[in-house]
């Protein structure tokens, strides 16, 4: 019996050293392993062996067994492996992948995104107020003298309808500046009683004016943030665009505020960044290392009383931006014309 | 407005120890924007930026002035050097009577000169172009010197061509003049003008001098003269006839007449030195209309609540005195007296704080985040800021391309009758004249507008409906469009809709045949339509929703069911109908048949044999076949009877 063992295994064994694939080996496994196999019938012999040579020969045939199964698996392995290579060797991995479908966000969106986040980090919240908008918030309740430029048809645009007697004529608003008095009435409304002022307000939307070029168009976006409450200093108006132009531009930007002229503000600042082009040192794009980012100021004693704020107990800063203008500054955009923001062509659009 | 002046012109005004970049550098941050800063030859030329209401600031002395108070705060010792050659001395001339209406002048002053016609001195001649003004002869030269060193308009009559008498008076409609430039100009009344004694119209004030009274190269005799006037006329008149001179430009931000005074003193100073100027007879000076003195009050606690730091009173004086302001200290209170030519700009107690903080130096003052107080709490449920980011975020991954489109749309994209549209009175061009009431048609114009197919667009924003004595109502919607090769692109758009309201936890929604017509559906948020959808051509679908609608039933509440424990029975039935039944009838009626059916999908479809795939379980325990069998029996019965449907 031991004889005919070892004759199975060495015919198994010179068969697996000449197999060249899976199936062979399968084959080969049935063969002398299956149900029907040469060693498994072999192994059912045992009990005819003498009784006292029985363990030595049942060892023999268990290690048979075992040496046979361990050969076949590790010829398996080798086999796929073999197989995983070739895969592998012919698999150019330089051709394409299948895309999942991708559109894209405007470039408005992502620059309203990153704004929002910014101010919402330290405190503002976002509001809404009307597009098309009456004259009283838009001027009037600014302090715009009944004269200034800006309400005329040469500068903003009317709408088709009468004059109302006390909000004066229909207009697309020009800023979003025409939110302020909007939001110092709305925060007395839903306060509750007792509580004092305190508005954080971020104001982003659609303005219009009538001009456009290269650097304008007649529809744009501005973002407009208003602090009223006690004690708010020129200190907190720069800390706040300091925290913007840093966040938003860079850590590298810096910024200053210098003093300008508006209507609604009293002081009023122009406020600058740094040049990201000759990073201060003053070059053709730039006035002195320096360009204008917008204007601000601390909020007008006239502007809070047209919300019913007591500009004796409160004080508040305003700053209104635009968010193309914060876009065309950001480094590396190099747009050479601002219509093209809102051109809508694909090839553009996919870019971003 | 801006205006170019020379270092070397600067330093005759004050004397500092500051460098051209160091002086342009403070004016900058307290004062005025020095632009740019230009070396040329030995000297440096400044180009500032002076806001409206700072005229002011239009002259060499004004910029010297506050060029010293702000020196001297950044720590460059600076003198402001006076010129004053005290008040000036006037009286009747008989070679000349003027007439006025103090209504149209605040002030009118004249000096008869007898002169020398002859070129300016280069130095003149240089100053003035380096300023932008050309230099045409002494004559002229020296009003124009004049204004630039100190900052009032001055003009130069040939005394012979006037004769003795000028009357000033409003134009009529239809009178003409004949500008110096040689320009004729039909006037529309109401403008400043002066006459002569036979009513010949000589000088258009404040704007620009006229040809018939100019100086020539043979004048001899001159008045020098000088009008301060009403600023809206003069605004009006220039605008109107296209007029846009320095002069007017000054004279409508209402100059100081006060600075008459000295402008003509240096004046007469100039003619004698460069065209041997002789003053013949008295100055005379009618001035009806003296600025105010008045005095502003500022609290000194309320000057350091609002800059944010405290400043000491010796400083906050020293700023003000070096501004031209008198300060008297009452206790915890400033009395600012203004000077004449700040009566304008500075007249309540944050005009005061804003000079005094300028001075001081923004830069000065440190940075505080202001604290975060009285802020609601965070509803992200009822935020629509939220919602559009997510649905954004959406789009974006399902292919979709974001698009910005005007609000304002031509006539022919306007939906509606044109009397419900909100109309732009004013339109900078036919494309866009009315507020839009719907996004669609925007949208398929840039559709249109991309040769590229497949394409997929998008868009979030307003549409405007008109409302009456009242603002339009400004409703946020969602929009999109799909042009594309595609025999079910319906089902596309549909299918957006779709994952868009499973996304936002919608789950009560329908699709109905168009109410109005037309190709799609109208989409039913519960009970209430919420938007369409549009098959408009084969390869062109569109969508529209009610923003407001959407979030009003999107939801952040989680809901956990149960992970089913026991395994689904699935089963495949095929049925065939001579007339075919909608799709949702037929689910509708699988699923009603027991509620161990928890799915039923479409799966095949072929002329009018569908296919659907039916899932069959249990939350409490394992399914057997015996389970199914009569359950399927009862389906197949009603597909029979109700659907006249074969099975199998």
């Amino acid at each position: 019996m031991e004889e005919e063992l070892l004759n199975i295994k060495n015919n198994a064994m010179a068969l697996l050293m000449e197999a060249e694939s899976l199936p062979e080996v399968n084959q080969i496994y049935i063969q002398f392993l299956g149900k029907n196999g040469n060693l498994t019938k072999e192994l059912k012999n045992l009990k005819k062996v003498p009784e006292q040579k029985r363990p030595e020969v049942g060892k023999l045939a268990n290690e048979i067994k075992l040496t046979l199964e361990n050969i076949i698996n590790d010829k398996k392995n080798d086999l796929k492996q073999g197989k995983n290579d070739e895969r592998a060797k012919k698999m150019d991995i330089t051709r394409p992948g299948v895309k999942q479908e991708l559109g894209s966000l405007h470039l408005v969106t992502q620059a309203i995104r990153e704004i929002s986040q910014i101010f919402e980090s330290i405190g503002f919240e976002r509001v809404r107020y009307p597009e098309v908008e009456w004259d009283w918030y838009a001027f009037e309740a600014l302090n715009f003298p009944e004269n200034h430029p800006a309400r005329d048809a040469w500068e903003t645009f009317f709408i088709d309808v009468k004059a109302d007697a006390k909000m004066g004529p229909m207009i697309l608003t020009p800023h979003t500046s025409s939110g302020q008095v909007r939001e110092m009435l709305s925060s007395a409304k839903s306060r509750p009683a007792g509580h004092k002022t305190s508005i954080r307000m971020l104001n982003l939307a659609k303005c219009y004016r009538r001009q456009s070029d290269v650097s304008h168009t007649e529809m744009f976006h501005q973002f407009e943030g208003l602090v009223v409450d006690e004690d708010i200093t020129i200190g907190h108006l720069k800390g706040v665009l300091e925290y913007f132009v840093k966040s938003y531009f860079g850590q590298n930007r810096t910024s200053r505020i210098r003093p300008y002229q508006f209507q609604f503000t009293e002081p009023s600042f122009e406020v600058d960044i740094s040049c990201g082009i000759c990073n201060g040192k003053g070059c053709k794009l730039c006035k002195e290392g320096w360009v204008e980012l917008g204007g601000a100021g601390m909020v007008h004693p006239n502007v809070l009383r047209a919300g019913k704020i007591d500009p004796g107990k409160y004080t508040g800063f305003a700053f209104g931006w635009g968010v193309e203008r914060v876009l065309m500054m950001k480094e590396g955009l190099s747009l050479p014309d601002l219509r093209l923001i809102y051109s809508n062509r694909i090839e553009f659009l996919k870019q971003f | 407005m801006n205006i170019q002046i020379l270092d070397s012109w600067l330093r005759e005004h004050i004397k500092t120890a500051a460098k051209p970049n160091e002086i342009a550098k403070v004016l900058s941050l307290s004062s005025v924007s020095v632009e740019r800063l230009e070396k040329t030859g030995e000297d440096y030329l400044y180009d500032i930026e002076v806001t409206t209401n700072r005229v002011d600031l239009m002259s060499v002395v004004g910029i010297a002035r506050e060029a010293s108070a702000a020196l001297t705060q950044n720590g460059f010792k600076t003198e402001f050097i006076e010129k004053t050659k005290g008040p000036l001395k006037t009286g009747p001339n008989e070679l000349l009577n003027i007439e006025i209406d103090k209504n149209l002048v605040n002030r009118v002053t004249a000096a008869i000169l007898d002169v020398k016609v002859d070129k300016s001195p280069n130095k003149i001649v240089y100053r003035l172009e380096k300023s932008g003004i050309r230099a045409l002869n002494n004559l002229i030269d020296v009003t124009n010197y004049i204004m630039r060193e100190l900052g009032h308009p001055a003009h130069v009559f040939d005394y012979d061509r006037l004769g003795k008498k000028i009357v000033i008076r409003e134009s009529f409609q239809g009178e003409t003049i004949t500008t110096l430039d040689n320009k004729t100009h039909i006037l529309k009344g109401g403008d400043i003008i002066a006459t002569d004694g036979n009513g010949r119209i000589i000088d258009l004030l404040g704007i620009m001098g006229l040809e018939n009274s100019v100086v020539t190269n043979n004048t001899k005799r001159i008045v020098l003269f000088f009008d301060n006037n009403n600023p809206k006329k003069i605004r009006r008149t220039s605008l109107g006839l296209g007029i846009r001179t320095e002069a007017a430009i000054l004279n409508e931000k209402n100059v100081d007449p006060e600075l008459i005074t000295p402008t003509i003193q240096r004046g007469i100073e100039l003619y004698e030195r460069y065209a041997t100027g002789k003053l013949v007879g008295n100055i005379v000076d009618i001035y009806p209309n003296k600025p105010l003195v008045v005095t502003v009050k500022a609290r000194k606690k309320r000057i350091s609540q609002i800059i944010g730091v405290e400043i000491d009173d010796k400083t906050i004086i020293q700023i003000l005195e070096k501004l031209s302001f008198k300060v008297r200290v009452k206790k915890e209170i400033l009395e600012v007296t203004i000077p004449s030519f700040r009566a304008q700009d500075i007249t309540i107690e944050e005009d005061i704080i804003e000079e005094v903080a300028r001075i001081y130096g923004y830069d000065k003052i440190p940075n505080f985040l202001p604290p975060i107080t009285g802020k609601s709490p965070l509803n992200l449920q009822d935020s629509d800021f939220y919602w559009e980011n997510r649905i954004k975020d959406s789009m974006k991954y399902w292919g979709f391309s974001e698009v910005y489109t005007y609000s304002m749309v031509s006539e022919d994209l306007f939906e509606g009758p044109n009397e419900t549209a909100v109309k732009i009175l004013n339109p900078l061009s036919e494309d866009h004249v009315y507020m839009r009431s719907t996004l669609v048609p925007s949208l398929l114009e840039v559709a249109r507008n991309n040769y590229f197919e497949p394409i997929k667009l998008f868009e979030i924003a307003n549409v405007y409906i008109k409302r009456s004595n009242n603002l339009p109502n400004e409703k946020l919607r969602l929009a999109g469009v799909i042009k594309k090769e595609n025999k079910a692109l319906f089902f596309e758009a549909k299918g957006v809709v779709e994952s868009l309201f499973e996304d936002l936890g919608i789950t009560s929604f329908e699709f109905k045949k168009r109410s109005g017509g037309g190709t799609g559906a109208d989409v039913f948020i519960g009970d209430r339509q919420a938007g369409n959808i549009e098959l408009l051509e084969e390869n062109i679908v569109n969508f529209e929703l009610e923003f407001d609608r959407i979030i009003e039933m999107a939801t952040t509440r989680k809901v956990f069911t149960p992970i089913p424990q026991y395994p689904p029975i699935i089963e495949d039935i095929r049925i065939e109908q001579q007339e075919v039944t909608e799709y949702q009838k037929i689910v509708n009626l699988i699923a009603s048949i027991s509620p161990i059916i928890v799915n039923v999908k479409l799966i095949d479809e072929y002329d009018n044999k569908k296919t659907f795939r039916i899932t069959y379980q249990d939350k409490n325990r394992s399914l057997s076949n015996e389970d199914v069998i009569p359950i399927r029996g009862k389906l197949i019965e009603n597909l029979k009877s109700k659907l006249h449907a074969r099975v199998g």
